[in-house]
């Protein structure tokens, strides 16, 4: 049995550090799986996140017989994994607009209407963690959708649940974050 | 979420889907059924839609996670090392010293190297290209090399040694083998299919002594079989051994194959079927036994089974299915695929000219090649050494094991080779049938459904039939129970308790109207109709023999009923009941059985014994059945042909207190006849005369009809009927032999 699948049965039984040895494997897979993707690709970026975590999980759990519900765990590190990375990338764009030193952004001086993509990920973010607080189930379907690019039939899949479900809580997710986002500024 | 909120997100998502927003504003107004907070929070929600449009209409950022990565810091120089994997010439790496690069594979770089201490030789050391799990593989080769260090084989390149570099890349050092891969030699020296074979078979034996050390290669290929010479002689050697199995496969090895990363894809066409479809399935070591296939394959006709740029190109998917399913050609046929410049450079290369290579491989060595190739593992041969062995016996002429496959296995194989056509084919005959015949195809179609119709209401009328039956029956109207059942053609197809019953009853009163026929037919049904509970071991199931057995025998129908009884010991040889033991012997032997019916019956016999021999009867009821035990036992042994016991068991039976007449007249003629065995003339007469008079009042018109069915004091007239049967043959040893 893989690493992995042992770390997600750890997981599924509650040992709290073990979700913490299961990101830094995720985003070192990640990272390696994209850093080969690219070396092959000459030009542009093209990759195709689901693509990578699925390969992912298959490099890393194999095929064995994983519940649905330890596979969840597995998904949604990945989707944390590449949260992180595109945020530190956003942090560092912006930072480079609002000059040096800014270690967050500063909502005030964002203007919706005008905000470029990174602010725009940098500000879903900060209510996203305010979502995590409120309504945890809600919040790890946007994480799957917003930071892992899935489609409504791929987090159904993953949580084990509904699309129609899916459905509703991404589109009342998104108002509720957008209220969130505007009643700051 | 309370329910409120829960609420205005439902008419919320619900007011999404409605477009038009006159028909948006109706739905609301019946929504929210003029609750006007409620419409107040849900009107909000879609108002900020066109700022939750603008926020998150980008679609999902995870498109820029490229750009985001290609950033990051530390990043670029992972994907540097990846695409450059250069090494300094001159660098020390561990004791070694680079001297220079003399290979490139998909999975790192080979070098020269000399080593110093603790003795100065050259070796290769290769330098593997790795992600971020160095650790972990390191580990697992210091696993591995125990099992390599033991390796010790004249066609084996052995792995000395393994580190990391600074950088945290792994290496091992190898024997350095100065040769060049297998196929280009072959080909260079123009090495005619003899030779090359016996070199073949002498990495079968290297990699017939790594797997009796437990490592698998899985990467075998031509250029890990180097051809070196020592005096003149050429000697293949195998390198990169456990490499692969040291990685646990997490390796980018060459054949590791991996969506869309084709660079580090070396050599699908040596993967084997399993190795391909990286399923749960463990690759063993017959997956090295299929690369040995595919290498036979390529020095014989100088391609491999399957196109290496074809399976490249055509993406994983298909790739797999390649390897996994479509099957190869032979060698022999393989060659016919050629053109005409490609066919002779290949002969020239074997020392040959096309039409005798050709001639060469048909037969024998396609027979082996394909054996060696089958996608099945288990029907491949088994060991290296199986298939060397092979290879040494077509050498020396002698038959090989592997042959031509079988009809059903080619036709199989056929349908694989054609899967796509065939489907077509079907798919288009379908068509044609459909299209020319619909209307009689619905016709037909209609003609059967009726027809299964009629046939259920003609069974669902059988079965109302049996139950008027029943019921005529109780009321005691035997004969038009009779008359009506009779004319039910159907036969009953479930089983049922009722009908069974009916069955019996119907049996039982032809058996007063002499009419014995009839009364099988019924006492047959009966059985049919009693197997509600077919797993049913219990003495309720095997009563129904005594019923049947001896009516067939008073038909004389000798033939069904052995068939019966053969049927109805295989059903309940193994039951551990006493009283269905008794009856099942009971109603098997009343007549002469063959000796392999009566050794059947013997697990039976013990059942029955072992229930007396613990037993103690305490209640009446207990006391008779032991009797009936007891001459059941008498007769099993009469028919084994141990007299002595016979009469042994025969004497108990009558010793218990309690019997019933029939119990009693049976175990008197079967003492009869033991005594008779046992050479006591006398004795065997008392015994007769005494069953006789038992017997024979109840048959005041012979067989031909039974006045009285019996009761339970009296006897049943089966039980009679076999008492019967039994005089009859005591009567003729005794009487007509004497």
């Amino acid at each position: 049995m893989s690493e992995v699948t042992l770390i997600l049965q750890a997981i599924g039984r509650g040992e709290s550090c073990a979700s913490e040895q299961l990101l830094p494997l995720v985003y070192d897979e990640l990272r390696r799986l994209a850093a080969a993707q690219m070396a092959r690709e000459s030009a542009g970026h093209t990759l195709q996140p689901t693509a990578l975590v699925h390969e992912a999980w298959l490099r890393l759990a194999g095929d064995g017989d994983v519940p649905w519900k330890d596979r969840a765990y597995f998904f949604s590190a990945a989707a944390q994994a590449m949260r992180r990375i595109l945020i530190e990338h956003a942090r560092r764009k912006s930072r480079l607009k609002y000059g040096g030193g800014q270690e967050r952004l500063n909502i005030e001086e964002v203007d919706l209407a005008n905000a470029t993509p990174d602010e725009k990920i940098l500000m879903v973010d900060a209510a996203l963690e305010q979502l995590e607080a409120e309504q945890p189930e809600r919040a790890r379907i946007v994480a799957l959708k917003y930071f892992g690019g899935m489609t409504n039939k791929e987090v159904a899949e993953t949580l084990g649940i509904g699309e129609r479900t899916v459905h509703r809580h991404w589109v009342c997710a998104k108002t509720w974050l957008f209220h969130k986002i505007h009643a700051q500024m | 979420m309370d329910a409120s909120v829960e609420r205005v997100e439902e008419i919320f998502c619900a007011a999404l889907e409605v477009k038009v927003p006159e028909e948006r504003k109706a739905f609301l107004e019946r929504a929210c059924a003029g609750d006007s907070k409620l419409r107040a929070a849900v009107e909000k929600m879609l108002l900020s839609q066109t700022g939750v449009e603008k926020l998150f209409g980008g679609g999902s950022p995870a498109r820029g996670l490229g750009r985001a990565m290609a950033d990051e810091a530390g990043f670029r120089e992972g994907v540097d090392s990846i695409l450059s994997g250069e090494e300094e010439i001159g660098k020390r790496i561990g004791r070694y010293k680079l001297l220079q690069r003399i290979g490139e594979g998909g999975c790192g770089s080979v070098y020269m190297a000399e080593q110093e201490i603790p003795v100065r030789r050259r070796v290769a050391l290769k330098v593997i290209k790795l992600g971020m799990d160095t650790k972990s593989v390191i580990a697992r080769f210091e696993a591995e090399r125990q099992a390599l260090a033991l390796m010790d084989h004249p066609n084996i390149a052995r792995v000395l040694d393994a580190g990391a570099t600074e950088a945290g890349r792994p290496y091992f050092v190898m024997e350095l083998v100065r040769g060049v891969k297998i196929t280009a030699y072959c080909d260079e020296n123009h090495l005619p299919a003899r030779q090359r074979l016996e070199l073949f078979i002498q990495i079968c034996s290297a990699i017939q002594h790594a797997h009796q050390k437990g490592v698998i290669h899985r990467d075998i290929k031509p250029s890990n079989i180097l051809v070196t010479m020592h005096d003149g002689v050429p000697v293949p050697k195998v390198i990169d051994f456990g490499i692969a199995k040291a990685t646990g496969g997490q390796l980018l090895t060459d054949k590791t194959l991996f969506t869309a990363y084709e660079q580090f894809i070396g050599t699908p066409a040596y993967m084997s079927p399993e190795q391909a479809e990286m399923s749960g399935l463990d690759v063993d070591t017959r997956s090295d036994i299929y690369s040995l296939g595919v290498l036979l394959y390529e020095l014989l006709t100088g391609k491999t089974p399957f196109d290496q740029e074809e399976l490249l190109q055509s993406g994983m998917v298909e790739m797999r299915r390649t390897l996994c399913e479509r099957e190869p050609h032979r060698p022999s046929t393989k060659l016919d695929g050629l053109r005409a410049e490609e066919l002779t450079q290949t002969a020239l290369h074997r020392g040959s000219e096309p039409r005798k290579l050709k001639s060469l491989l048909t037969g024998e060595l396609d027979w082996v090649v394909m054996k060696a190739l089958e996608k099945d593992r288990s029907r491949r041969y088994q060991t290296a050494n199986g298939l060397g062995t092979e290879i040494q016996r077509y050498l020396n002429n002698e038959p090989v094991v592997a042959g031509p496959p079988s009809r059903l296995y080619r036709f199989q194989k056929l349908v694989r080779r054609n899967k796509t056509v065939f489907a077509a084919v079907v798919a288009v005959s379908i068509t044609l049938i459909a299209g020319l015949a619909t209307s009689s195809w619905l016709f037909v179609r209609e003609r059967e459904a009726r027809r299964e119709q009629a046939r259920l209401r003609e069974e669902a009328e059988a079965r109302a039939e049996i139950a008027q039956a029943a019921v005529l029956l109780a009321r005691g109207k035997s004969q038009e129970a009779d008359r009506l059942v009779d004319k039910i053609q159907i036969p009953v197809t479930e089983p049922s308790l009722e009908a069974a019953g009916v069955f019996r009853n119907l049996g039982d009163w032809n058996v007063t109207q002499g009419r014995w026929r009839q009364a099988a037919d019924y006492f047959l049904k009966m059985v049919q109709a009693n197997q509600v509970d077919k797993s049913d071991m219990t003495d309720g199931a095997t009563r129904d023999l005594l019923w049947v057995g001896p009516t067939l025998i008073a038909v004389g129908d000798m033939d069904t009923y052995r068939r019966f009884v053969q049927g109805t010991i295989a059903r309940f040889a193994g039951t551990t009941n006493p009283v269905a033991a008794e009856q099942l012997m009971k109603a098997s032997l009343i007549v002469p059985a063959d000796p392999a019916t009566v050794n059947s019956l013997e697990p039976l016999a013990k059942v029955a014994e072992q229930s007396i021999a613990g037993g103690n009867p305490a209640s009446s009821k207990d006391i008779y059945m032991f009797a009936w035990r007891a001459f059941a036992l008498s007769l099993f042994e009469y028919r084994r042909g141990y007299v002595t016991n016979a009469v042994t068991w025969g004497q108990r039976s009558l010793g218990y207190s309690d019997r019933r007449p029939t119990c009693v007249a049976m175990s008197h003629l079967i003492l009869a006849m033991a005594f008779w065995q046992a050479h006591q003339p006398d004795t065997a007469r008392s015994e007769l005369a005494q069953g006789r008079e038992l017997v024979e009042p109840r048959f005041p018109n012979g067989l031909e009809r039974i006045a009285d069915l019996g009761n339970d004091a009296s006897g049943y007239w089966n039980d009679w009927v076999m008492a019967r049967i039994l005089l009859a043959e005591a009567t003729t040893l005794i009487e007509h032999r004497g």
